[in-house]
């Protein structure tokens, strides 16, 4: 890269004031110290919450003898991956797995294009009372009527033992409202007006316009939303009393990991016998790890992709409207 | 220019007409909240049906419907047909409240657009109205059932309400045709665009109002003496009793105050450490190496994206019987046998507040490590200069620049001290330390969900939105008092 005459004078200046104060610039031993002590410091506590997750991963992948005998500490030995195979056997996790799935897809997607339309209608001017409108969504960020007139509420509604109590009370997010709202503010009038001037409908501007336009805010709370939707579990616990089909994955870790019955008990209900001799060596310490390394797999293998999404999630929540 | 014609018009338009639409309107509305409210239930005439069948769902759900009405069909107390009657019915009546709705809507357009659709309107009436009748001839058949001890045939109240919303509505859909009629029509269907964006966002203010607002209409149960499964009516109504139980019976008042001391504790841990993701970002920026940092960003945020159940496995598999620490010291023969580590009760305010930072110090610190980014360089040169230390820049230029984020943050959870969430304390609740993580919102779910005593939880969870609110509203005052600027 060819340096311009600019450059080569600005690099030599610079060069002359470090000689001038480099006793400023000079690394001193109180400059080591603090620098090993600050690396480890983070080393120990960046090890603290990685350390956790590969030795559930370790445990599960190595031979079930030794990790009954709690010799997997360190590395793994004897390395397989029956127990993942035989989490297909038990049912429940099964169904547990596409509840998960169906309310993190069709739940973000609603919330998302929901967020994404109001945070559009409530940046129109000539929307019939659009403060008041804005205020009354706005607003339930700051109270709510408590738990238990909540429960009533969804009971109230009949939607207490459906699939859709996951979707329907979320899709309104005032949160991202805000966030969406506050973005498309940002984004210059004359795109919106050339577009109304052609004669687009306040629909269509939103379609190919706004929505093209928004995608980096739209990426951000697409993976907040989806991210707490398979985290969540309270609603499946306060919601799903008399309906065990419906529980979220993650409520049936919970379930699973307070359970004191041996759990391989749960992988022998179907099987040929030889199937069954080999999961009697599994104990229930192999089965909550391996169902624990199913439940937090997807979020350990997305987030360090995603991580810039996620980061622009919190710098926007900084500025709200 | 095309607008202002158009408001010209329609408003001339409106002025004389609209009182009719604001009844119709309403009566519509009154109609679909009818759908969905089980207390209102024309369909309920039999005492088999659940109180809890709203309109919607008897005549959406056949199979619920005919949930309870196994044995009846059997014994031949019913015939499938009365039962059939009825779910039709039903749904006849939806698709009319429908048609009205979309009346209700088509008002907020030009003349054209408000003749289709009243006549819509009428049509639905009329098929209302069919379904009305429907209900009726369901009932006088239930009525010859031969076992009406068990079928309990009723006629409830909410038939003769929604009859008298629906003729009505009928008659002002009527005459509301006879007045259009004497306003010529436009070429074009049309509706001004301050109304069709509202009824694009209608949709989301329902839900708004029907998940965030509806709610608070549960807070009646404070004041009755009510049980899981019962219905509500005026003979139960205690005023404050619940109130003054609070502060009078002993038991409650020990566990309130109790709970209280769990609650202030473990959020006051949380206000006193609320340094330390400032901290952690300040450190974690005097790095000079890019590629280090950023993996420590990675891996300390991580946490933050899982669910509390998730840490609660992750803390079985490292202290529990068979987990890491158990299996380390059982090996190297310092303990016996594995201990459970997570069943003890020392400590526990502590330990749930290193749950607490463990989970969320990393992603707490991204604001700061932003905010620091955003400090003029400039700043450290020249205090550089001036010969400031590795220190004494910290303190006197990053932390001064990171302080507005920092109080503003501190008022948030000062004024969310009442509210820590449950979901912590529900996963690491166990037999031995169950005294120490109840906090209120744990205690208000176990009252009210596991013991049943919804009044009370009621009360708790009542009081404590109450003052949640005060305090929100008393630390934005407050922010704005010494900032100027507003933290909502």
């Amino acid at each position: 890269m060819a340096k311009t005459a600019q450059e080569k004078i600005d690099a030599k200046a610079e060069k002359k004031y470090a000689k001038k104060h480099k006793s400023i610039y000079r690394t001193t031993p109180g400059d080591i110290v603090f620098n090993v002590i600050n690396y480890a410091v983070f080393g120990v506590f960046t090890f603290l919450c990685i350390f956790p997750f590969y030795y559930l991963f370790i445990n599960t992948i190595s031979d079930n003898d030794l990790v009954s005998k709690g010799l997997i500490n360190f590395y793994p030995r004897g390395i397989q991956f029956s127990n993942y195979i035989s989490l297909l056997s038990i049912n429940d996790l099964g169904q547990a797995f596409m509840v998960t799935i169906a309310r993190t897809v069709l739940g973000t997607a609603l919330m998302v294009m929901a967020s994404a339309l109001v945070g559009y209608l409530v940046t129109k001017q000539e929307l019939w009372h659009r403060r008041l409108w804005y205020r009354l969504i706005v607003v339930t960020m700051y109270f709510n009527a408590g738990i238990i007139p909540t429960f009533l509420n969804m009971q109230m509604l009949g939607l207490t033992n459906t699939f859709w109590v996951y979707i329907i009370p979320g899709i309104v997010a005032p949160y991202n409202i805000i966030l969406v709202k506050t973005y498309i503010e940002s984004i210059p009038r004359e795109l919106e007006e050339s577009a109304e001037i052609d004669g687009a409908g306040p629909f269509k501007v939103f379609r190919q316009i706004i929505w093209p336009l928004c995608t980096p805010i739209l990426a951000t709370i697409t993976i907040f939303g989806a991210v707490g939707h398979w985290n969540s579990f309270m609603d499946s616990i306060l919601y799903m009393q008399s309906s065990p089909q419906l529980y979220t994955l993650q409520h049936r870790l919970y379930v699973y990991l307070n359970s004191t019955s041996n759990l391989s008990a749960l992988m022998q209900s179907g099987g040929s016998s030889a199937e069954n001799a080999l999961q009697s060596l599994l104990s229930g310490k192999v089965v909550k790890y391996t169902i624990s390394m199913v439940t937090v797999l997807p979020i350990l293998l997305v987030y360090p992709f995603l991580q810039r999404y996620f980061e622009g999630g919190i710098m926007l929540g900084a500025v709200k409207g | 220019m095309e607008k202002a014609v158009d408001a010209r018009v329609s408003g001339a338009q409106r002025t004389k007409v609209d009182w009719m639409y604001y009844l119709i309107r309403a009566g519509v509305i009154f109609s679909i909240a009818c759908l969905f409210l089980p207390g209102l239930n024309p369909a309920r005439i039999s005492g088999m049906i659940s109180s809890k069948l709203s309109l919607f769902t008897v005549g959406v759900s056949y199979s619920s419907l005919v949930s309870q009405f196994g044995r009846a069909f059997r014994k031949e107390w019913l015939t499938y047909q009365d039962v059939q009657i009825l779910y039709a019915s039903a749904l006849v009546i939806i698709v009319g409240v429908v048609a009205n709705g979309a009346n209700g809507c088509m008002s907020l357009g030009n003349t054209r657009m408000r003749k289709l659709g009243t006549k819509i309107g009428m049509a639905g009436s009329i098929v209302e109205l069919v379904g009305m009748a429907g209900i009726y001839a369901a009932y006088l058949r239930v009525c010859e059932t031969s076992n009406p001890d068990k079928i309990e045939p009723m006629f409830p109240t909410a038939y003769w309400i929604l009859l008298v919303v629906f003729v009505l509505v009928l008659v002002l859909n009527v005459a509301q045709t006879g007045i259009l009629s004497r306003y010529p029509s436009e070429d074009k269907y049309h509706m001004e665009t301050k109304f069709s964006l509202f009824l694009m966002l209608l949709p989301f203010i329902v839900l708004c109002i029907l998940f965030s607002y509806l709610p608070l209409w549960g807070w009646r149960y404070a004041f009755f003496d009510y049980k899981a499964g019962q219905s509500l009516s005026w003979d139960k109504f205690v005023g404050f009793k619940w109130f003054t139980q609070l502060f009078k019976n002993a038991a409650t008042v020990r566990d309130v105050i109790n709970v209280m001391k769990n609650t202030l504790a473990m959020s006051g841990l949380g206000i006193i450490t609320s340094w330390l993701p400032m901290a952690f970002a300040i450190f974690l920026s005097e790095m000079k190496s890019s590629k280090f940092r950023r993996f420590v960003q990675t891996c300390t945020t991580i946490p933050n994206f899982i669910s509390w159940v998730l840490v609660y496995a992750i803390a079985v598999c490292i202290f529990s019987t068979d987990g890491f620490i158990s299996s380390i010291m059982v090996n190297l023969g310092i303990w016996d046998s594995g201990k459970n580590l997570l069943m003890n009760n020392s400590h526990t305010w502590l330990q749930m507040w290193g749950w607490g930072t463990w989970k969320g110090i990393g992603w707490s610190a991204i604001i700061y490590i932003a905010a620091i980014s955003g400090i003029d360089q400039q700043l450290y040169e020249s205090a550089r200069v001036d010969g400031a230390g590795r220190f004494q820049r910290m303190w006197h230029i990053t932390v001064p620049g990171l302080m507005p984020t920092f109080f503003v943050l501190l008022l948030m959870s000062i004024a969310n001290i009442l509210t820590n969430g449950m979901d912590q304390y529900l996963v690491f609740e166990n037999a031995v330390n169950s005294n120490s993580v109840m906090v209120l919102d744990l205690y208000v779910y176990k009252l009210g969900i596991q013991d049943g005593s919804i009044p009370l939880s009621t009360v708790i969870g009542m009081l404590k939105s109450i003052i949640s609110v005060i305090l929100l509203f008393g630390a934005n005052g407050f922010s704005k008092l010494v900032r100027g600027e507003s933290i909502i």
